[in-house]
């Protein structure tokens, strides 16, 4: 106890420091965009060719409401998808580690089935589950499905090195396996994957309502680009950034912690 | 001390053990091979390297079925053994959980017995392997030697009936190693369990046991037991004796015959 010094790391940053340092290293986009703006404002470009990026900011300012509303929607979705996908993934992978039958049934579809383009299934999801908020959070939960149904079934695996027959020697059953060995294991792989599936479920929300023009950011993407509005095209998109990059550096900080913890 | 008329502790009736390789040859570890170790009894196993010593243990917890020949522990299968959670085991590799704290490390035997976790026995293990202080750390803050030590905690924690060690200390300096010789002769001496060590150091066993068995190399074979002479408890000092070290020469003789041409 007197000791318990050594049980600590060192002091973490807070999370807000953290954010803050991460927003600095994007200088180097703060500069592109200067350099953008001046070279529409000297070449005298065409709005419709090319807006100045002060033109996309000011859209947004002038349309709280409009952005907000889109934004919450797609946010939403994604996250809603990606929730599934996680559930669905990592039980699926856990079921296939349960048994050996369900291993040779489920990783084969599993496989197939994450190897179908998501543009290829919109359509035929579309038919099935309507033009709607549905098939965008089954597109994503399908794009999510893929990265944590390989990595969780690889980490369930990853077992330190004798543990295995340590259990065994321990008397362990099935299930104490799974949750006191197999399933901690398998914690770093997971983090991959939710980073992974991170990345893409705000970008595969985008792209299925921008193909089925439901709703949301890529409807308002779809319809902005139909209309030659192209600031707000590009204003729909700075905010799917924003979105997108959030969720990565929050993820990507889960995924450094456990790390830290389980090597 | 050493009971050798009750059903020895473990029993080993002609056991051979053969594995069958993936280019479809077989490779013979152990040969009719017999031994036992009596209640309350600690038998040091030397070899050559590959002469088949975590076989012969990994056989004893179950976690290989001899060729032929029989295995017996406390006169039953040992699966029985092992269900009944009354085997203790250390391998070479500590098999430490390295997302547990030492002290969850040393209870986890608990949690898979299902039953309470003994609060004072975990920390009076943790008191006799001197690591009081440290039970908040996780295993990739401790040293080698530590890390060996909670794991041999850990093989004790359940009061098993057979110990099983793997040379425990086979990753440690010679400091170090003969220092972890010590402090396991006296906690041995506390508990006095029927144990099983593999070492590939003859000071060690002969430190350490009350009958070293030496097997030859591949396929393994007993060659030689030699009980050992000296009284417990055994002080550091007995092996700067004479007698001691001439017990060293002859093991060593076995373990590695030059051609006559000694000094
Ligand atoms: N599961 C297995 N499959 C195939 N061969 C094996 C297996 N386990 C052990 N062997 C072989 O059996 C022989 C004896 O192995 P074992 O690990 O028991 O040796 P050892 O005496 O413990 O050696 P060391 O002192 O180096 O640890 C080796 O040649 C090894 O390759
Ligand atoms: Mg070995």
């Amino acid at each position: 106890m007197s000791q318990s010094a050594t049980a600590n790391g060192p002091a973490r940053p807070s999370l807000v420091g953290r954010i803050g340092r991460t927003l600095l290293n994007f200088w180097g986009i703060a500069l592109i965009l200067v350099l953008w703006e001046a070279l529409v404002v000297l070449n005298d470009f065409n709005v419709i060719v090319m807006p100045r990026p002060w033109a996309v900011f000011a859209d947004i300012w002038a349309n709280p409401g409009l952005y907000l509303q889109n934004f919450m929607q797609t946010a939403w979705v994604a996250m809603g998808g990606l929730v599934l996908g996680m559930i669905a993934g990592t039980t699926i992978a856990v079921l296939a580690w349960s048994s050996r039958i369900l291993n040779g049934l489920l990783t084969p579809i599993g496989l197939i089935f994450s190897s179908i383009p998501v543009v290829a299934m919109i359509p035929v999801l579309a038919r099935m589950l309507g033009y709607g908020t549905e098939t965008v959070l089954a597109i994503v939960a399908i794009l999510s499905f893929f990265p944590f149904f390989v990595f969780t079934g690889s980490g369930l695996k990853l077992l330190p090195a004798g543990s295995a027959d340590l259990f065994s020697v321990f008397g362990a059953k099935k299930h104490q396996r799974l949750f006191h060995l197999a399933l901690p294991s398998a914690l770093p792989n997971w983090t991959v994957a939710l980073r992974l599936a991170s990345a893409n479920a705000i970008l595969g929300a985008m792209v299925a309502e921008f193909l089925m023009g439901t709703s949301g950011l890529g409807q308002m993407l779809h319809a902005a680009s139909q209309a030659f509005n192209t600031e707000r095209a590009l204003g729909a998109s700075v905010c799917a950034t924003i979105g997108s990059v959030t969720l990565f550096v929050l993820v990507v900080s889960l995924e450094a912690r456990v790390r830290e913890r389980w090597t | 001390m050493t009971d050798r008329t009750a059903a020895p502790a473990i029993d080993f009736r002609g056991v051979t053990k053969s594995f069958r390789l993936p280019d479809g040859k077989t490779l013979t570890a152990l040969t009719d091979t017999s031994l036992s170790v009596g209640k309350g009894e600690f038998v040091a196993l030397l070899g050559p390297s590959g002469c088949g010593k975590s076989t012969l243990l990994r056989l004893v917890a179950g976690l290989e079925a001899p060729s032929s020949g029989a295995v017996a522990v406390e006169g039953r299968a040992p699966e029985e053994l092992v269900k009944a959670h009354r085997l203790g085991i250390a391998f070479q590799e500590h098999a430490l959980l390295p997302w547990l704290t030492v002290r969850q490390n040393i209870e986890l035997p608990f949690r898979i017995a299902g039953r309470p976790v003994m609060r004072e026995r975990v920390q009076g293990l943790i008191n006799l392997v001197g690591l009081a202080g440290f039970e908040a750390a996780r295993p990739k803050q401790l040293s080698g030697g530590m890390r060996q030590r909670v794991a041999i905690a850990r093989s004790l924690v359940l009061e098993p009936e057979i110990l099983l060690l793997d040379e425990p200390f086979g990753a440690l300096d010679a400091v170090t190693r003969r220092q972890m010789n010590v402090e396991l002769q006296r906690i041995w001496s506390e508990s006095r369990i029927s144990t099983l060590l593999v070492t590939h150091a003859v000071e060690e066993a002969l430190f350490l046991a009350d009958r070293v068995i030496v097997l030859s190399g591949r396929p393994g074979k007993v060659v030689r037991t030699l009980e050992v002479p000296f009284a417990r408890p055994r002080h550091p000092d007995v092996m700067r004796t004479a007698q001691f070290h001439q017990l060293v020469d002859e093991l060593t003789e076995t373990l590695h015959p030059t051609d006559g041409a000694g000094h």
